[in-house]
């Protein structure tokens, strides 16, 4: 075999697949164990392969137009939830003098004294609204073959997941964490149970680690929900700086990091 | 890059001799080779990462016994051995479910493999992200959902050619932007 041959009949492409005979197989690694230039495209092949793979069996963490359609309104949410806030404190007791329920409960010096002004509270109400968050969405993947001891503790941990028991699947995602403490995606599961069940101090350690790892299919939504758990801490700054990260990554929730930076900036 | 015939020649027969040197060169030479090889056959990555060390030290306890009759064919010795290794694998997964348990101390070493793998894995992401969406979809159709080229390009309205150019375009475009990458990593690491 050489390359005119191997490029007319799509032989690296085929040979990924699993789509040559037996023979062909052999004669075609023969050729790139010789043929830098053959080598590179299946080389190549493969690492694209698995990536795009990758980014189909994944639904949530980056890249799917689920995840878009899953996340796409939740600029538009923030902005509701923070009209509504502004909204309820515009009309609330507080934030009339001429109330006639405030002059009656309280001295009305009292009442100017203490509220703050819309444009001093609405930071401090959206801090509070841009922490929320929504569980990461997960879909089961159907393995092939006997599951390991990680796998079998991943899957069992996230039925509780899906039934939003965030509490009952730690347990079960830090079995699986142990037995293959490289695993990016149980990791980032683990993290963002502990954010869902307010432990913020392990999601935080659990979703840095996820990031240290450097599977990119799961670092842009760890770094966006360490975002989240950095707000929760009202630590600003570093959300501030997990978001630009989200940002720069460019992945699904980008154009949310986003949104949430130009609130934080104002 | 394969190197030259005649260096592979010189590499066995410097092998045989006993220079280390020389078996250094030799793994860095087939290492990635094997590597692609087992991940194709055995769908395994962590199985591929075992078999290319067993390939390798069959290969070279062969060369340094002066078991290679023609030293034309360093990289068909090299090719073979791993084949039947890999069968033989096959063969025994075949007969046993795999249960195997996961090590939590995993040697420095693997770690290192581990971390560079990452580190490709990364500027693949980024290389993909940098490609257009249509050369994105050729490459999905063709390495994912195995449609061959006529099908892509009447599913886009192209041609045959044009589908199998700009799929092959494509892939360079990747190769070349990882390759940049992990040079400019491998300056500011050298050590990892």
């Amino acid at each position: 075999m050489d390359c005119r041959e191997a490029n007319e009949k799509d032989i690296p492409e085929r040979y990924l697949l699993n789509q040559l005979t037996d023979l062909e197989r052999d004669e075609f690694e023969k050729h790139y164990f010789e043929c830098a230039s053959c080598f590179s495209r299946v080389q190549t092949g493969l690492s694209v392969q698995e990536e795009l793979r990758r980014r189909q069996s994944v639904p949530g963490p980056v890249g799917s137009r689920h995840s878009w359609r899953a996340w796409g309104w939740a600029p538009a949410f923030a902005a509701l939830v923070l009209l509504v806030a502004v909204g309820i404190w515009w009309y609330s007791p507080r934030g009339r003098d001429s109330s006639p329920q405030v002059s009656s409960s309280a001295p009305a010096t009292h009442v100017t004294g203490s509220a703050p002004s819309p444009s001093s509270r609405t930071p401090a109400a959206s801090l509070k609204e841009l922490a929320r968050i929504q569980p990461p969405p997960y879909s089961p993947v159907v393995l092939r073959g006997a599951e390991d001891n990680a796998q079998e503790s991943f899957r069992k941990a996230m039925q509780y997941y899906l039934k939003g028991d965030y509490a009952k699947a730690i347990p079960g995602l830090r079995a699986a964490v142990k037995a293959r403490p490289q695993s990016a995606r149980y990791r980032f599961y683990m993290g963002a149970c502990y954010l869902l069940t307010e432990q913020v101090d392990s999601a935080i350690e659990a979703l840095s680690k996820t990031v240290s790892l450097g599977d990119p299919a799961y670092s842009e939504p760890a770094h966006f929900y360490l975002a989240k758990a950095y707000l929760r801490e009202n630590d600003v700054p570093t959300a501030k700086q997990e978001l630009q990260t989200t940002v720069r990554l460019g992945g699904s929730r980008a154009e949310e990091a986003q949104e949430i930076l130009r609130q934080l900036g104002k | 890059m394969t190197a030259p015939a005649e260096e592979l020649r010189n590499l066995a027969e410097r092998i045989r001799r006993g220079d280390a040197s020389a078996e250094a060169e030799l793994v860095r030479e087939f290492t990635q080779r094997i590597f692609v090889m087992c991940v194709v056959r055995t769908h395994d990555r962590e199985a591929a990462r075992d078999l290319v060390q067993d390939v390798l030290m069959a290969v070279i306890t062969a060369f340094r016994k002066g078991q290679l009759h023609d030293t034309d064919k360093v990289a068909g010795f090299v090719h073979g051995t791993a084949r039947n290794l890999i069968n033989n694998h096959l063969r025994g997964e075949s007969q046993r479910p795999r249960l195997e348990p996961i090590s939590e101390n995993l040697s420095q070493a693997s770690m290192v493999k581990e971390l560079e793998d990452a580190e490709q894995v990364r500027q693949v992401y980024q290389a993909l992200e940098h490609l257009g969406q249509e050369d994105r979809k050729i490459l999905l159709m063709t390495l994912v959902e195995g449609r061959k080229p006529g099908e892509i390009a009447a599913g886009l309205g192209l041609t045959s050619e044009v589908v199998r150019t700009r799929k092959l375009r494509a892939l360079k475009k990747v190769a070349d932007f990882v390759k940049t990458k992990m040079s400019r990593t491998q300056a500011n690491f050298p050590h990892s």
